[in-house]
């Protein structure tokens, strides 16, 4: 494939571009899905195919396609540029990338047990025990056990010279509890919602989550929602498990520090960022507490790579300092603007979309405590776990996060369980308010699989390593 | 296949079907299956991408993907290939019907669609498929050209085209093509004003950039410098965008057949009952032309019409071949790619329009806002039919039944039901308009007398 590859770039060179990279890639999943001990899905997906990018006369040209004869993929490539040469018809500054050393390479996530040789009997064999013992708990009534496994593997070729080869895998699994009774429905998830828990792994990460160990916990916890009075409306303290946090870091730090958007080329969609350029270095974004880092080195994240996919190597760069804000997540576009190169974090959703500006491994350096002793430390406040809906301006300014199961903190002690618990707030406010950061001992890297961005919409895989977080001063319980 | 100096064809062209037919006869030809169904997905188009009036970002793809379902005595397992070939399709089943030989019986398994006659429409515009770079870069400069001096626009332009069969071993066979065109964009000012506007359409013929432009522009400028207002309960003029956001999500919650046979809808207990005002009227039409898509579901059933709230009266739910199983029903032709553990989903809805305009909704408000569109819309509560969200790109004070100034943004948490349920004028005119997770839907503006801000945004 890595012939395919360069044969696109030599296709669109002598077609008239000025620069041009390609990706020839393969994607393969496997997904199953047991729902009350039945089988409700299982399906292995593939998908094969060529992009092609241009820079001519500094205007961005893309093309993809599936068929990969030489014919299509002069024609693709010859298509990507007509696209660049489109872009002309409106006046607009050339495009300039940042330098990178081409680089001739391969890589490939550290699998110890390939996931797609693993027989389906031994897959199907968990997830309905996970689904059986979740039923033991009287009163659940559905108990839904899933796995997924992800396979990219690309081929990266540049008119710059780079030739590069990577294979990434992603594991996850997961338990969700769903209990339906009296006009109301309550759900718990196990490791985490949304499939769970996803890694760059293989699957001798499914052997370590303990999806039937867990199961009748948390199927008794959701069956103990039902019953439950909903979290109250007040300004409280509010404390997260390292679950929520990572959906927290992901929707208030994670997309605000993407160049991209601070430059408005995602304002239309998905919208663009509180920050700006020159905020490098000056904007206090969070209390001394909280230092976050972007992370592309780090080991099971889905957001570590070798190299993003304009060739730039992974680096690990750090993004909030002691509450201060120091870095942008860049692509080779971006970078000039901030007077930097690209810190590599230019991503496209498989061989058929465009890059762009995704996260690495967006992650909060943890600080000291466990989860039990920051709730110990705590006088007065709600405890929040497991997230279970996200919303955000479009400057990433006013959120608002619903999670599956909230506990009163009286003394120190989880008290009155609540369900229903949201809470809402302003970025800089909010991390502002951080007061405690757990430590090692409680920080997990965890992987959102599914988050969405760009026009035509992609989907990134995306990492972030998080503690428990204590927050003062939070309004809980909106209705 | 062309090749040369010459102007590249903008993406594929379509298989047809007898292609098609030849394709699928590979997976539908494999032994040991006593049911096989094909999910042909060819599609190609083209996108120009814009930001701060420039073409940033332009893309064109063509992908053709094939789902095989294999089933065997209700055991069932499905494998997806974009390899469009019989060989493709015959690795596909083969896998498929490995996974089926693993695990155990589907209870719930309705079996493949019988051979049935699906819907003519006719959505498929040539122009539309053929739509090149320049094409829709032009009509992107037509829309810029309408921004005010120091103002600058944001958006995309897509033309896509689609053919999708359904070929399986109960005698099956389907097949269409269809097109679709879509303008979106934000225009931003320097002092904080952005507008809106957008139109969806099945054919390029239908896109007036200028017009799309002007629109936003003059958001845009009418919100410039927007003042803070508190919080609390308004009465809202919603536009046909910000009505879209709530049906969207009312289906998530509440069409949906399987939510609600299993008791998780916010429908639960409600058949029959008067859920929203009388002058609401919510339905699911693939057949309609006024709307975009195909005449039959993802398991080659043909779509019909499904009233889902009728004079504010809850009606019904739709249907896929399982679901409908399961509630003793035929299918609604709603089905979505196998496997699709969430059920069915209605993906063409409408509702019904009434007779105010816009302006008299705002003239008969004695204080309340006007509402573009929302932004970013969840779920809280599912079955109270609870959103929250944030407005965006132009939100506007009424007093006294006159637009008097443009506000920062709110942020809502409101049951769609009870929106519904306070609805005091429907408008005359529908359109297509988006939802940031979910299809296009064809509605209204409508006036709400109670709808419920939770927070404040700081622009």
């Amino acid at each position: 494939m890595l012939d395919v590859a360069r044969e696109a770039v030599d296709a669109a060179r002598t077609a008239g571009a000025d620069f041009a990279d390609a990706r020839a890639g393969t994607d393969e999943s496997e997904s199953l899905t047991v729902r009350n001990q039945e089988m409700e899905g299982i399906d292995r997906s593939t998908s094969s195919g060529v992009g092609v990018r241009v820079l001519v006369g500094g205007r961005w040209g893309f093309a993809a396609t599936s068929r990969l004869e030489s014919a299509e993929i002069e024609r693709t490539a010859r298509l990507a540029v007509e696209i660049a040469k489109a872009a002309d018809r409106l006046p607009g500054d050339p495009v300039t990338l940042t330098p990178v050393e081409p680089a001739r390479a391969s890589w490939r996530t550290p699998v110890k047990e390939d996931p797609f040789t693993v027989p389906l009997e031994e897959k199907v064999a968990l997830l309905m025990e996970a689904s059986r013992q979740m039923q033991q708990v009287p009163g659940l009534s559905f108990a839904e056990a899933g796995l997924d496994f992800f396979r990219r593997s690309t081929w990266f070729a540049s008119s710059d010279g780079a030739e590069i080869e990577q294979v990434v895998t992603n594991s996850g699994g997961g338990i969700e509890a769903t209990a339906v009774g009296d006009g109301d429905m309550q759900r718990r998830s196990y490791p985490n919602s949304f499939r769970g828990h996803v890694k760059a792994a293989g699957y001798e990460h499914i052997r370590t989550l303990g999806l039937i160990q867990e199961a009748e916990r948390i199927g008794s916890e959701a069956v103990a929602l039902l019953s439950a009075p909903d979290c109250p409306s007040e300004v409280t303290t509010l404390v997260l498990d390292s679950g929520q946090m990572e959906l927290q870091i992901h929707e208030s730090i994670g997309h605000p520090i993407e160049l991209d958007r601070v430059l408005g080329m995602e304002e239309a969609y998905a919208g663009s960022s509180w920050l700006s350029p020159g905020d490098r270095g000056s904007v206090r974004y969070a209390s001394d507490l909280v230092s976050v880092t972007a992370d592309a080195t780090l080991p099971g994240g889905l957001g570590t790579f070798g190299f993003d996919d304009e060739g730039v190597p992974a680096q690990r760069v750090p993004i909030i300092v002691d509450g201060m804000f120091e870095n942008f997540l860049s692509s080779r576009e971006t970078a000039g603007v901030v007077g930097q190169t690209s810190n590599a974090t230019s991503r496209a959703d498989g061989w058929s979309h465009l890059p762009l500006i995704r996260m690495t491994n967006i992650s909060i350096e943890p600080r000291e405590g466990t989860l039990a002793e920051i709730i110990g430390d705590t006088d007065h406040g709600i405890y929040m776990t497991t997230n279970s809906s996200w919303s955000i301006d479009d400057k990433r300014i006013n959120f608002q996060f619903g999670c599956e199961q909230a506990w009163r903190i009286e003394g120190g002690k989880l008290t009155t369980l609540y369900k229903n618990p949201n809470y809402t707030g302003i970025t800089p406010e909010f991390w502002g308010s951080c007061d405690a950061v757990g430590g090692a001992e409680d920080w997990v890297v965890w992987g959102t699989p599914n988050c969405g961005k760009g026009q035509p919409g992609q989907v990134g895989r995306v990492g972030h390593g998080a503690s428990p977080g204590r927050f003062r001063n939070v309004q809980v319980g909106v209705r | 296949m062309t090749s040369g100096s010459g102007p590249a064809p903008p993406g594929g062209s379509l298989l047809g079907p007898d292609e098609f037919r030849r394709i699928a006869e590979g997976a539908l030809s494999i032994s040991g299956a006593d049911g096989v169904e094909v999910l042909l997905m060819h599609e190609w188009g083209g996108l120009t991408r814009f930001a701060s009036s420039e073409i940033h970002q332009s893309t064109s793809r063509e992908d053709t993907g094939l789902r095989v379902r294999v089933a065997n005595g209700g055991r069932v397992g499905v494998a997806a290939t974009n390899e469009a070939t019989p060989d493709g399709a015959a690795t596909a089943a083969r896998s498929a019907r490995e996974m089926a030989e693993i695990v155990a019986a589907d209870p719930h398994w309705p079996g493949l669609a019988p051979a049935a006659s699906t819907p003519v429409v006719d959505r498929f515009f040539e122009g539309t498929a053929e739509a090149s770079p320049a094409t829709r870069a032009d009509a992107v400069a037509e829309l810029i050209a309408r921004c005010d001096h120091g103002c600058t626009a944001a958006g995309a332009y897509e033309t896509q085209a689609v053919e999708v069969g359904v070929a399986n071993s109960e005698g099956q066979f389907c097949w269409a093509p269809s097109t679709q065109a879509s303008l979106t964009t934000v225009i931003t000012g320097p002092d904080g004003g952005s507008g809106f506007a957008e139109i969806f359409a099945g054919s390029t013929d239908a896109i007036d950039a200028g017009a799309i432009g002007q629109r936003a522009n003059d958001k845009a400028a009418a919100s410039a410098e927007p003042r803070a207002l508190d919080a609390g309960t308004y009465t809202v003029v919603l536009e046909p965008a910000a009505t879209a956001t709530l049906v969207g999500f009312l289906a998530w919650v509440g069409f949906a057949g399987r939510a609600y046979i299993e008791g998780r809808s916010c429908f639960e207990g409600k058949e029959g009952q008067q859920v929203a005002a009388p002058s609401i009227s919510i339905w699911d039409d693939g057949t309609d032309p006024r709307t975009l898509g195909l005449p039959f579901d993802f398991e080659g059933v043909p779509k019909r019409k499904v009233d889902l709230i009728a004079d504010g009266v809850f009606r019904g739910v739709v249907y896929d071949r399982r679901t409908g199983k399961e509630a003793g029903v035929d299918s609604t032709g709603h089905g979505l790619p196998a496997p699709n553990p969430e059920g069915p989903f209605p993906l063409h809805l409408f509702m019904g329009t009434g007779d105010a305009t816009t302006e008299e909704m705002v003239r008969s408000t004695e204080r309340g806002l006007l509402v573009t569109r929302f932004h970013y819309s969840n779920i809280v509560n599912p079955m109270e039919s609870s959103i929250t969200g944030m407005t965006r790109d132009g939100t506007f004070l009424i007093e006294r039944g006159e637009i008097v100034g443009p506000v920062r943004n709110f942020r809502f948490t409101q049951s769609i039901l009870g929106a519904l349920s306070s609805v005091s004028m429907v408008g005359r005119d529908a359109e297509l308009a988006s939802e940031f997770f979910f299809s296009a839907s064809r509605v209204p503006a409508v006036k709400v007398e109670e709808f419920h801000f939770t927070g404040v945004s700081d622009h």
